[in-house]
């Protein structure tokens, strides 16, 4: 749906020519998140500076009946920040100040814009945090993450981001500026953060974020155990758990992900290990040191080949460092993989892996992992070479089994990277249709118009807005009338 | 069509069964709701029940108020109108405890005192401490948003509802949320769900987030000259590496109400953790009081529940919750102090609440409903510029009447929140008019 040349006025006289990219090499650049699967350019892309521009391109593109999709650093895995249909992309990248540090009140207000790490960085040196940590922290937008409700391999002690914000500057797809929620504690009214936190910018586009800060911890200890069998390693995590330690990160990766990280990034993981954690706690120094001794002993009362305790941050480092390139070292077993983010009861980790390793044999494929253990959080990668006939088809067949199997035993479908268009096909394996119809209406009380980043986040339906109608329970009959 | 009030009787009773429908004069006037007296009492034992009495109540245009343990009928606006009230104490069941997951899911109507019992021998716990837990239910707790001391490091229900099962207005079950720790798939509805007062949809069955408890916990209390101190030693103790469970601040007579006299002001803070670790940090928080000038006094075991009881009001008394920020802590109070005094200068002001977090419960005592909703007003308009709020929390009908007791809130905001309520419950079955804003 190309745009009308008074359309594009109308926008370029709201963000200025140099906030606008018009031209089809420069909206490539925009066609797509980290998901490169799936590819749809914007028509155009606007940059605003401030809340305001934001609430005039909204209303222009209401007024229009435009689509609009948010987007941040783009460095989603979801296929969120690409435009299906087309329409508007509004990138927040310009909008990128601190706001205001607030220490007393333990809390900043930042635009959208900022990249995660920078806001952990401009309040380090006095002693505090941001605690959601994605992988992608170091370029990833505070706001994306907002959307998204991002994770990160702390998040088992810290919780997601829900659990950091505060307050939302938004402006809803019906082009109203509206806060949401501030530093105080709670308020009253409905939890409009707590829903707008997640919503993937079908509500509307965040122009300012007000998110807590932590005090940064006495001590941490990183540890690393190897062992020769995964269901050994899965129940040294359940072990952890039931002895009433919960580590600030509790990651498990297996033997193709060892051996693709040993071959790749020289972390020097043991040859013969079937399965390795990496623990780290933090807290007070002698509650580090006390549960880090308990966490290893439980390693090693589970068979453990070997553990390895860092004794400084270079040490802490070396630990992570396959762990954190592991994505990438990946690479060297074959050209491309799907990646997953489902989510089992931790109890059920030793199950799941049985039947991973059986969907994998099932569809001739090899999955490689690397997860956050401590919640339950899946990250496969089922790997495939699109060279070769059908081996794209057979990975996603070993997907969305996998993704059954997961919900088959009380899980969900995405645990931190979100639904986007990706997943949004999935949610009926966990949602009946009154949920989905509840949801429904809960976009639309925000985005009346339906203009907000369509196609995400829930299923396309025919009868899109009254979409799912659930039957009505029964009533008695006749026996009053 | 509406049918004739006996014909909706016998259909509450052909879908809950006769001992579960009350009508008689002795049940409706011990669910009467300020005042207000239902026309039936219905008490469902299957949320297949609860979803069939709501679908009838919704078709006949009848009112439906959702009841829990009746401890905060007190909260929102006086109702104009009750027709059913939907007892959910037969709800109490546990449907599925994981606890090497630490998640279990439980019908709305068990109690929080219930619930601890069932945890206790696995040492987990469900980390949400209101006063007059014991006896409340979880789905009382979670419309009303109910918190406690442990929320400065556990948070509140909103971060512990991780997945919701309730019934719409018009009778349709439906399910929120997950029954994992971490899920992003879809909205987060749980979080609506949370200080909502039901009316968006009445709980019926809630998966929860449930933590360890700490191998040990010692609680002391620090002693200060002024509410002044208390803040400067809470600032202290957030910007240090102590992890504390609660730090909890109490005015003079609040300090009273648990048998402590003579201080002005004092911050009790207990610290859960593995031995040692309670060990050092309890030296490290004495470090901080004596930089502040404050008496450290060790804390037995049970002054937590003694404060809890001690924070529950006397008859006469009406609570507020007040939403402030840590770093205006002394301010705060002084703000209370003035603005109750000014209306009221005989009334007694017991404060407690989170010093962390800047949330604080008061009591007043001694002060009539007129000179409430003045002291009320007054302290709104003093917490305008921090962008606070005062809830009455419990308060005599007159009060609620006389001053909204949710407080203004913002233009857009709140036409966010109509849109949801015309949304999810266009005929206004659920609740209506007690929420914020009349809806």
């Amino acid at each position: 749906m190309p745009l009308s040349g008074t359309f594009l006025a109308d926008l370029e006289r709201i963000v200025g020519a140099d906030g606008l990219v018009r031209s089809p090499e420069g909206r490539l650049v925009y066609e797509c998140d980290m998901h490169t699967f799936y590819k749809g350019a914007p028509d155009a892309v606007a940059l605003p500076t401030g809340a305001d521009e934001v609430v005039a391109i909204v209303n222009l593109c209401r007024r229009e009946r435009v689509p609009i999709v948010p987007r941040g650093s783009g460095t989603g895995l979801i296929g969120g920040a690409m435009a299906p249909v087309g329409g508007v992309m509004i990138g927040t990248n310009r909008m990128d100040r601190i706001l205001e540090i607030d220490l007393p009140n333990r809390c900043a207000t930042v635009q959208p814009g900022l990249i995660n790490l920078s806001l952990t960085r401009a309040v380090a040196n006095s002693g505090y945090f941001f605690a959601p940590d994605p992988s992608s922290q170091m370029v990833s937008s505070i706001g994306g993450n907002v959307a998204t409700n991002a994770g990160g391999p702390h998040c088992l002690k810290y919780g997601i981001t829900t659990n950091h914000v505060l307050g939302l500057e938004l402006v809803t797809g019906a082009g109203e500026l509206v806060r949401l929620g501030g530093k105080t504690a709670e308020r009253p009214g409905y939890d409009l953060v707590g829903v707008a936190v997640g919503s993937e910018g079908t509500f509307g586009i965040v122009t300012a974020a007000t998110v807590r800060l932590l005090h940064v911890a006495e001590a941490v200890k990183t540890i690393l155990a190897s062992f020769t069998a995964l269901e050994d390693a899965s129940e040294a995590v359940s072990a952890i758990i039931a002895a009433g330690i919960v580590p600030a990160a509790l990651e498990m990766l297996d033997e193709l992900m060892i051996r693709a990280i040993n071959e790749g990034t020289g972390a020097g993981y043991p040859k013969d290990a079937a399965a390795v954690l990496l623990i780290e706690l933090d807290g007070p120094a002698a509650e580090v040191e006390a549960q880090g001794e308990r966490a290893a002993r439980i390693c090693w009362e589970h068979g453990a080949l070997e553990v390895r305790v860092a004794h400084d941050d270079a040490e802490r480092a070396l630990l992570w460092k396959g762990r954190k390139e592991a994505a990438g070292a990946v690479g060297r077993l074959a050209p491309t993989y799907l990646l997953q983010d489902a989510v089992v009861p931790r109890s059920k980790l030793p199950a799941i892996m049985r039947e991973l390793i059986a969907i994998g044999a099932r569809h001739r494929v090899q999955i490689a992992n690397v997860f956050h253990a401590g919640d339950g959080n899946l990250h496969p990668l089922i790997l495939y070479d699109d060279r070769v006939p059908d081996e794209l088809e057979r990975a996603k067949a070993a997907n969305e089994e996998l993704l059954l199997a997961c919900i088959a035993m009380g899980g969900t479908v995405t645990g931190e990277h979100g639904v986007g268009l990706d997943k949004a096909k999935n949610l009926p394996f966990q949602y009946a249709d009154a949920d989905l119809n509840f949801m429904y209406r809960l976009r639309r009380a925000f985005d009346p118009g339906g203009i907000m980043n369509p196609g995400k986040l829930l299923p396309s339906h025919p009868a899109c807005g009254e979409g799912f109608r659930p039957a009505r329970p029964r009533v008695p009959e006749g026996a009053w009338i | 069509m509406p049918v004739a009030a006996r014909s909706i009787g016998e259909a509450f009773v052909t879908i809950a069964g006769r001992d579960r429908v009350r009508d008689d004069a002795g049940a409706r006037a011990a669910a009467a709701v300020d005042g207000q007296l239902p026309r039936w009492v219905v008490r469902p034992a299957l949320i297949d029940q609860l979803s069939r009495i709501v679908a009838l109540a919704h078709d006949d245009g009848l009112v439906v108020v959702p009841r829990g343990g009746g401890s905060a009928l007190e909260l929102g606006r006086p109702p104009a109108r009750v027709d059913v009230v939907i007892d959910l104490s037969g709800l109490d069941q546990v449907l599925e405890y994981n606890p090497d997951d630490l998640t279990i899911t439980v019908q709305a109507g068990i109690t929080a005192g219930a619930l601890a019992a069932l945890l206790a021998p696995r040492r987990q716990f469900l980390a949400l401490d209101p006063p007059g837990a014991a006896t409340r239910t979880l789905g009382g707790m979670t419309a009303t948003n109910a918190t406690g001391p442990l929320r400065v490091r556990y948070g509140t229900m909103r971060d512990l509802l991780l997945g919701v099962r309730f019934v719409q207005a018009d009778g349709v079950v439906t399910w929120g949320g997950s029954k994992v720790v971490k899920s992003v798939s879809g909205y987060d509805v749980p979080k609506l769900m949370v200080g909502a007062l039901g009316t968006l949809g009445v709980l019926g069955e809630l998966t929860l987030r449930l933590h360890p408890l700490p191998d040990a916990e010692r609680s002391w209390l620090v002693l200060l000259a002024s509410s002044e101190a208390a803040q400067a030693f809470v600032e202290r103790v957030i910007a240090s590496p102590l992890q504390p469970n609660r730090i909890e601040f109490f005015n003079d007579r609040a300090l009273r109400s648990v048998l402590v006299e003579g201080a002005a002001a004092g911050v009790a803070v207990s610290i859960g953790s593995v031995a040692e670790a309670v060990r050092t940090q309890g030296e490290h928080l004495g470090t901080l009081a004596t930089a502040e000038g404050a008496r450290v006094v060790p804390l037995s075991e049970g002054f937590w529940s003694r404060a809890a009881r001690a924070s529950m009001p006397e008859a006469n008394e009406t609570v507020l919750h007040v939403a402030s920020l840590a770093g205006r802590l002394a301010a705060t109070e002084r703000a209370i102090g003035d603005a109750v005094r000014t209306a009221s200068p005989g009334a007694e002001i017991s404060m407690s609440g989170c010093a962390g977090l800047g949330t604080f419960r008061v009591l007043v005592g001694h002060a009539s409903a007129a000179e409430m909703a003045v002291a009320t007003a007054g302290l709104r308009a003093w917490l305008a510029e921090l962008k606070g709020s005062v809830v009455i929390a419990r308060g005599s009908a007159e009060l609620r009447k006389a001053v909204d007791p949710w407080g203004p809130l913002e233009a857009g905001p709140f036409a966010l929140m109509r849109a949801l309520k015309d949304e999810f419950d266009a005929k206004r079955v659920l609740n209506p008019g007690r929420f914020v804003g009349g809806l």
